[in-house]
């Protein structure tokens, strides 16, 4: 490895440290952790990202022309790096309990929850691929989509999957986890 | 089907809190919560945990049935001897 490449990952991992995530999860996953972190139940933010992701594949869908002015390419990266971020953190920070507890870690009403949560997201996702794409397919048909309108709903499309993908299991075990009274 | 507990009887009895029986048990201090709410059905396995580690049999903690005051199962159990 030569001094560039190496200076590059020291910065990388300088980066990260900063951020104060690795001593948290290191602190997270040792045998006495500092703080009690305890799932929670976060509805709002999987909820916003993913309506958040059908607008703007609505709107792609209705009105395409105006995102053809703003510049389509402009606007699908920077939401595909806005909703990824959220649906990259949803998940970490919910399904997978205290940030850094590997599912291997859960006990039997964790790994249950969150086996649950991931058989949901997966079998709608699925109906909605399933029902979606042919439905797509016969509207580019009948409304004679240009290339151009075809991408900007290809990307709109891609970035609803992912925000689902993202979301919807920390969504459906949200809603599943009441809280409980302190002792 | 319901199943009723009564490990929320049984901790306080023995003065000891979630988090205590969580880990002498090996689960998250949360899933005793939910236990004891009747939120979540436990494993065969971690009924017998809890069951054993109170010292009792595992129909003393769960039922299908609400169950009647702790001291009249101890009172039944007496005269059954």
């Amino acid at each position: 490895m030569n001094t560039r490449r190496r200076s590059f990952l020291a910065i990388l991992d300088n980066a990260v440290r900063w951020t104060g995530m690795p001593a948290r999860v290191a602190d997270d996953m040792s045998d006495a952790p500092s703080v009690d972190r305890k799932h929670r139940p976060l509805r709002w933010v999987p909820i916003w990202a993913i309506a958040f992701s059908c607008a703007l594949f609505i709107l792609s869908l209705i009105w395409p022309r105006t995102l053809d002015v703003v510049s389509s390419g402009a606007v699908i990266a920077v939401m595909v790096g806005f909703m990824s971020s959220i649906a990259a953190m949803v998940p970490g920070i919910h399904t997978s309990g205290p940030l850094g507890k590997p599912s291997l870690e859960d006990d039997e009403r964790e790994a249950a929850l969150r086996k649950d949560s991931y058989l949901f997201s997966f079998g709608l996702l699925t109906v909605l691929n399933c029902l979606g794409q042919p439905c797509l397919m016969i509207l580019s048909h009948l409304q004679n989509w240009q290339t151009l309108q075809i991408a900007t709903i290809a990307g709109s499309t891609l970035m609803l999957n992912a925000t689902l993908l993202g979301c919807l299991p920390t969504l459906y075990a949200s809603w599943n986890l009441q809280q409980l009274p302190k002792e | 089907m319901s199943l009723y507990n009564r490990i929320s009887v049984f901790r306080a009895e023995q003065g000891i809190s979630r988090r205590q029986l969580a880990d002498a048990v090996g689960v998250n201090n949360q899933t005793i919560g939910y236990l004891e709410r009747g939120d979540y059905k436990p494993s065969l396995e971690l009924a017998l945990k809890i069951a054993r580690h109170f010292g009792v049999a595992v129909e003393m903690l769960f039922s299908f049935e609400r169950f009647e005051p702790i001291a009249m199962t101890f009172k039944r159990a007496g005269e059954d001897e």
